[in-house]
């Protein structure tokens, strides 16, 4: 499985903690979206498009159902920009 | 005729003058002017001033939680509305039945052409900011009052520039008359922007002055059984679009058409009051008014002193006869019309009896 950069991980971080309207280190890589930080569907949504906005990025919609966590973003992230 | 009672049992209003009903009512009576020097770190467009409701941001106001992409309409239209529900006089609003019905003129200039901008300019047409979406379309402050407040009700967007305020008062009173809501929070919201303000630039002949703009949102709680004597009732409304040039024609008409559906007398009213719309438009409403009621009977359009709010003008407007109806007892059980006018050529008209019990 490719693996992203620390830079690249904390810049994800920042950009989902934004969406989801918590502070950095209310999150962690395994808490989950919607059941730890109250995300719904539209949040979900503005996750995807923040990081194919801010990271220059495509990313399937598809793969929205592995991107529970940072932990699943950054697989997805990684599997698309190694 | 023993039509039901539109009861108008409270109001608030996020203004220039500040925040909430009271605010208000005090700019009113002590004519507060509330034009600022804008500060140009903050803004960015053609005005060295413009009316802004003071201190107003919109995540200080709300909160930090729900929002991140909120724009200043919406935020507008949320607090308004909460700071009514808080209130409340004579009306123990039923959330799950309360409609919402808001008069706007295109929503949000500014976030409408954030989002197109971010799309033309971005790697691909879809890298868009997703969260601006929901507020991009005109009915994202509606909407996001019903989530925010739990209203359940009937939730509706009228696009009618600047009768927008009028024509909601009309919607709301359907809305009541079918039964299709127990109460109704109504009225009329507007924002300043760079957008708006480059829209309302470029929109008048080059050099021409416009008004100054202002900003902020009014709402009334509306229903068919108040619990106390109303501050108002709503007799009648009428709108109606001209093509040929008459604003004047336009405006009398829909004035005449409410006096008859209302079955009131012209003579019998106590105050008419034009909306302060600025240029051609203005002065044909005046002179409408000046026609029907005679001068003395016409109102100074709260406008003078909170700016062109354009959606938003005929709501304040009425927040402004509501105000002057709290100080002047004589005005019990009297009638009295508010009008508006649009450039693109709409006008209406509502006729209101102010403090029909007491």
């Amino acid at each position: 499985m490719a693996v992203i950069s620390a830079d690249t991980r904390d810049r994800i971080k920042r950009l989902v903690s934004d969406v989801l309207e918590v502070e950095s280190d209310e999150m962690t890589d395994t808490s989950r979206f919607v059941e730890d930080h109250d995300a719904d569907s539209m949040r979900l949504i503005e996750i995807l498009s923040s990081l194919e906005l801010n990271l220059k990025v495509t990313i399937p919609q598809s793969e929205l159902p592995r991107m529970v966590n940072l932990s699943g973003v950054y697989d997805v992230v990684g599997e698309i920009r190694p | 005729m023993t039509a039901a009672t539109l009861a108008i049992t409270d109001w608030s209003a996020v203004s220039p003058f500040g925040t909430g009903r009271d605010a208000f009512v005090k700019g009113v009576r002590q004519q507060q002017s509330t034009a600022v020097q804008l500060d140009r770190e903050r803004w960015g467009g053609p005005d060295d001033v413009a009316c802004l409701v003071p201190d107003f941001d919109v995540r200080t106001v709300l909160g930090k939680k729900g929002t991140r992409s909120m724009n200043r309409v919406t935020g507008l239209a949320v607090a308004t509305s909460g700071d009514l529900l808080a209130s409340a006089d004579g009306l123990e609003v039923p959330r799950e039945s309360t409609a919402f019905v808001l008069g706007t003129t295109v929503g949000s200039a500014q976030s409408t052409i954030d989002l197109t901008r971010g799309s033309l300019t971005g790697e691909r047409p879809y890298h868009v900011e997703s969260g601006l979406i929901p507020y991009a379309v005109m009915n994202g402050a509606a909407g996001q009052c019903a989530i925010w407040h739990g209203l359940r009700g009937p939730n509706a967007t009228l696009s009618a520039g600047r009768p927008g305020g009028l024509v909601a008062l009309n919607y709301a009173r359907r809305l009541l008359l079918s039964g299709r809501a127990a109460a109704v929070l109504c009225g009329a919201a507007e924002e300043y922007s760079d957008a708006r303000a480059w829209i309302d630039h470029h929109s008048r002949d080059d050099g021409a002055a416009g008004p100054v703009l202002g900003e902020g949102c009014a709402l009334f709680s509306l229903t068919t059984q108040p619990e106390l004597p109303p501050l108002a009732e709503l007799l009648a409304v009428a709108s109606g679009t001209f093509a040929d040039g008459d604003r004047e024609g336009a405006v009398a008409r829909c004035v005449r058409r409410a006096l008859a559906a209302g079955g009131a007398q012209a003579q019998q009213v106590w105050v008419a009051c034009p909306s302060g719309a600025a240029g051609a438009e203005g002065d044909a409403e005046i002179a409408a008014l000046n026609g029907l009621f005679g001068a003395s009977r016409v109102g100074t359009p709260v406008a003078a002193l909170i700016g062109e709010t354009h959606a938003a003008s005929a709501s304040f407007e009425l927040a402004a006869l509501l105000s002057r109806a709290e100080d002047d007892a004589s005005c019990a059980g009297r009638t009295a019309v508010i009008t508006s006018v649009d450039p693109g050529g709409t006008a209406a008209a509502a006729l209101l009896r102010l403090r029909p019990d007491r």
